[in-house]
């Protein structure tokens, strides 16, 4: 691949982010105040209990939603409309059913009047490093629930951009499944290391991928605690190699039983 | 450097394939029923020895067909054309407007009501209006198929675009699409089978219309040839008539369904 196409990842800066939804008395408080930072090429995730607004999280620094309150900056410009130097992958894949896999990859490429013939190179080059060979002219119906996952990747990674942002991506799809597909999306992004801002409710899947895990709290959201994860990459399918692999998890888990989102007797 | 093969007619595809082997399976199957069912409606009229000028048998008028083919053809073409201009018309005014009522909330809820109480009442009883405004003319009927298929399509349209996963707009605003390109490459195909299952129902209602309003205000087409060999107890035309309109109605499900094929590829064969 020719590298100076290549774009360097994105920082995102956030300072007292809140979002409610409704207004007066009924209004839901669903998120914050938080804060985040992330460095350029960062592998961030965000790992919570359901509906603590996680996903919120991540449409607001897409900037397809308004916060409440507080800001946002992507590359220390304030956040006003939404970011188009982005590639978003949404849980259960929302690919368009009436465009095969590549189609559906190249919309991009259609409606922001890209090189024809160099994104579809380069949606090639994607689809063989995400093992999606001869499924190029399928529709989505005809794929598994892995794959779909895999052309909605590719989908967030043909235009470039230099920000990925994953709504629990691989929420929907088996434990096997979640291994391979985990492990080709952390060699992708050692590959190009875009900033990425990854949602998910699985440890394993924040600790097997992240360079920073934020866990959150029950809703409304508050980013609780920060772990660093300081393991060799790229990691390991049975990530219990690493000593370090438990010590992290169990503080995720002793964080969770303290807020309460956990209870064993 | 490779030379690049040059364009040769590609294979057809599966959906090409599709589309033949379902004209092929509509045509015979309409053809084993329909000679089926004049069998056994030739049997059992000479069985109990019924006069022609009750119910005729296949084989008195069948003929007719033949010798009056001229009368029948023209007819038969003056319904179509009035079909596929009322019906057309429908279609080109209900899905833009569905999108329009659908995107403006206001729009919506002052049409809503109004379009909901028109849908109710049957669009027949506005025929002996529409002759007073036009006169006995093909744009009687024309604008009562018209009214009949436009309240199916904008329906079923409404729905279509109404029932979008939300997060389809967060995809196309993050790849920094225009109204126009988030309807054109997501929105209208997205909505595409709804569209359709609307037209389906439009389709049926507007035959229903056309020869209703043929019957009441017109000079041409199958439900005035069907009125008028009525007035004269011509019971042999009279089915020829019936038999074509049950054949115009054959040919515009048949169209629908074969340009259904053709728009939507993506549809899961069944």
């Amino acid at each position: 691949m020719d590298t100076s196409t290549m774009s360097i990842g994105a920082s995102i800066n956030a300072r007292g982010l809140t979002k409610s939804y409704g207004g007066g008395e009924g209004a839901f408080h669903a998120l914050g105040p938080i804060d985040l930072d992330i460095k350029p090429g960062e592998f961030v995730s965000l790992i919570g209990p359901s509906g603590c607004g996680k996903s919120t999280t991540m449409l607001l620094v897409a900037g397809l939603e308004p916060p409440s309150s507080g800001s946002i900056a992507i590359d220390s410009q304030p956040l006003t409309k939404p970011i188009t130097e982005v590639g978003i992958v949404f849980q259960d894949h929302l690919l368009l059913e009436f465009r095969t896999a590549m189609k559906n990859v190249l919309l991009q490429q259609e409606i922001r009047g890209l090189d024809r013939a160099e994104s579809r190179k380069h949606a090639e080059h994607l689809f063989a490093r995400l093992g999606l060979l001869g499924a190029e002219d399928r529709y989505p119906w005809q794929l598994s629930g892995g794959m779909r996952q895999r052309v909605s990747i590719a989908r967030a990674l043909v235009h470039e951009p230099s920000m990925l942002l994953m709504d629990e991506p691989f929420g929907a799809l088996d434990a096997i499944s979640r291994t391979q597909i985990r492990h080709d999306l952390e060699m992708l992004w050692l590959e190009t290391r875009k900033t990425v801002l990854f949602i998910t409710h699985s440890i394993d899947e924040a600790i097997g991928l992240s360079d920073r895990v934020f866990v959150m709290s029950r809703s409304p959201g508050r980013i609780v605690d920060e772990i660093k994860i300081d393991l060799p990459r790229p990691r390991p399918a049975h990530l219990g190699e690493y000593p370090d692999f438990a010590a992290y998890a169990k503080r995720i888990y002793s964080v969770f039983e303290k807020l309460g989102v956990y209870k064993f007797d | 450097m490779s030379e690049q093969p040059a364009a040769a007619a590609p294979p057809p595809t599966r959906a090409e394939k599709l589309i033949r082997a379902g004209w092929l399976w509509t045509i015979l199957n309409s053809v084993l029923s329909v000679v089926i069912f004049l069998a056994l409606w030739e049997g059992l009229l000479r069985l109990f020895d019924v006069p022609v000028w009750l119910v005729p048998k296949p084989s008195d008028f069948l003929g007719r067909f033949l010798v009056d083919y001229r009368e029948i053809l023209s007819n038969a073409l003056a319904t179509s054309v009035t079909l596929a201009a009322g019906f057309g018309l429908g279609v080109v005014i209900a899905v833009p407007l569905a999108l329009l009522m659908v995107s403006i909330g206001a729009l919506e809820r002052g049409l809503y009501p109004v379009i909901v109480f028109l849908n109710i009442m049957p669009k027949t009883v506005i025929g002996p209006i529409l002759i007073i405004w036009f006169g006995v003319s093909p744009l009687v009927s024309v604008l009562v198929v018209f009214l009949m298929c436009f309240f199916p399509v904008l329906v079923d349209s409404m729905h279509g675009f109404r029932i979008a996963d939300p997060r389809l707009n967060y995809l196309t605003r993050s790849m920094g699409a225009t109204p126009w390109q988030a309807f054109r490459y997501v929105r209208l195909p997205a909505s595409m089978s709804y569209i359709f299952a609307g037209m389906r129902i439009g389709i049926v209602k507007a035959v229903e219309g056309v020869i209703i309003a043929e019957f009441i205000g017109s000079s041409a087409g199958l439900g005035f040839m069907i009125m008028r060999a009525s007035s004269f107890m011509n019971m042999e035309l009279l089915f020829c008539g019936l038999v074509a309109v049950a054949i115009v109605a054959l040919l515009f499900n048949i169209l629908l369904g074969t340009s259904e094929r053709i728009m939507m590829p993506w549809i899961r064969p069944r």
